[in-house]
């Protein structure tokens, strides 16, 4: 509040700044990356501990032969081109076109979905079914742990996307949408590149 | 005039996402080809492990605009990585040792 506010009796509300930054990067930007960072430490641990166990007991090759890699390629394909969608989907909202943001947007919700689904029904269910469970093996149990965490965070991607897609469908600050659809693209990309590696780490070797 | 170029500039953007995509499964394409062909099984893995890589490197470089980050990003990054591949650097030999000898 000025001298001269002070002197007139009028209250002003107190500035609110939009971003704050650390070395000129948004606040929200480093937080997503902090984020990201702790969820290489999971999937990391996750895949050391696999590496090591197939080592150190062997046996994993046998067991590996049941799983359907045609399905994991087709998964692979799906969310290699939701990330281009949700890529798509910020470049458009900094061109402030609302209309191909909800499109783009939309896509990926729609991609991911296809992704539970093929790995839900199509995989998982027919595996249970032929007597493939975490219990049947060292490798089974690191099957269905990883593609299971790796599943719950497309779940979670998902919703955050849709809930994107559902504020598009009004008059938006495009401020806030475009850092918020940057965000929520770091966050499906990284999904993206964690499933780069599980594929060829369980399907392919 | 900076409206057009700025649209230019995004136009320009889209391409490249898109030109991207197109490697990306190029690459897939590429790493299950290697899985289905007759060669050692520690050579495929390799290549496709390799393959793996570059895909992540396009996704996390241009998806990610990691090449346009501040270094603090490089580092947030980095340092798990660091302690993801150093674990497993300090246990996988003395693994492999022990099952070689059949400890």
């Amino acid at each position: 509040m000025s001298a001269a506010q002070a002197s007139a009796g009028t209250t002003m509300a107190p500035e609110v700044v939009e971003t704050d930054s650390l070395h000129q990067i948004p606040l929200g930007k480093v937080a997503i990356w902090w984020f990201l960072a702790s969820e290489i430490m999971v999937f990391g641990g996750l895949i050391t501990s696999y590496l090591l166990m197939m080592f150190a007991h062997g046996g994993f090759a046998e067991q590996a032969v049941h799983v359907k890699w045609k399905l994991g390629a087709l998964n692979t394909l799906v969310l290699l081109t939701s990330s281009m969608t949700m890529i798509l989907a910020l470049a458009s909202a900094r061109k402030k076109d609302l209309e191909k943001t909800r499109m783009f947007l939309g896509i990926t919700v729609l991609l991911g979905l296809t992704f539970l689904v093929i790995k839900i029904f199509f995989e998982y269910i027919p595996e249970i079914g032929e007597g493939f469970t975490p219990a049947s093996g060292m490798f089974w149990s690191f099957y269905f742990g990883m593609t299971g965490l790796h599943g719950v965070h497309v779940f979670g991607g998902i919703v955050a996307n849709f809930c994107l897609f559902v504020y598009t469908m009004r008059k938006v600050d495009w401020s806030l949408l475009e850092r918020r659809v940057e965000y929520a693209g770091l966050y499906w990309h990284f999904v993206d590149v964690v499933w780069i590696f599980l594929f060829p780490l369980l399907y392919l070797t | 005039m900076s409206e057009a170029v700025a649209g230019e500039h995004t136009r320009d953007e889209s391409s490249l996402y898109v030109m991207i995509w197109g490697w990306l499964i190029f690459l897939l394409i590429a790493g299950l080809a290697i899985f289905v062909l007759p060669i050692s099984k520690a050579l495929a893995a390799f290549l496709i492990f390799s393959i793996a890589a570059v895909k992540a490197a396009l996704v996390i470089r241009n998806y990610m605009h990691l090449k346009h980050e501040h270094l603090l990003i490089y580092l947030i990054v980095l340092i798990p990585l660091l302690f993801f591949f150093g674990f497993m650097m300090t246990l996988i030999p003395d693994i492999v040792y022990r099952h070689a000898m059949g400890m």
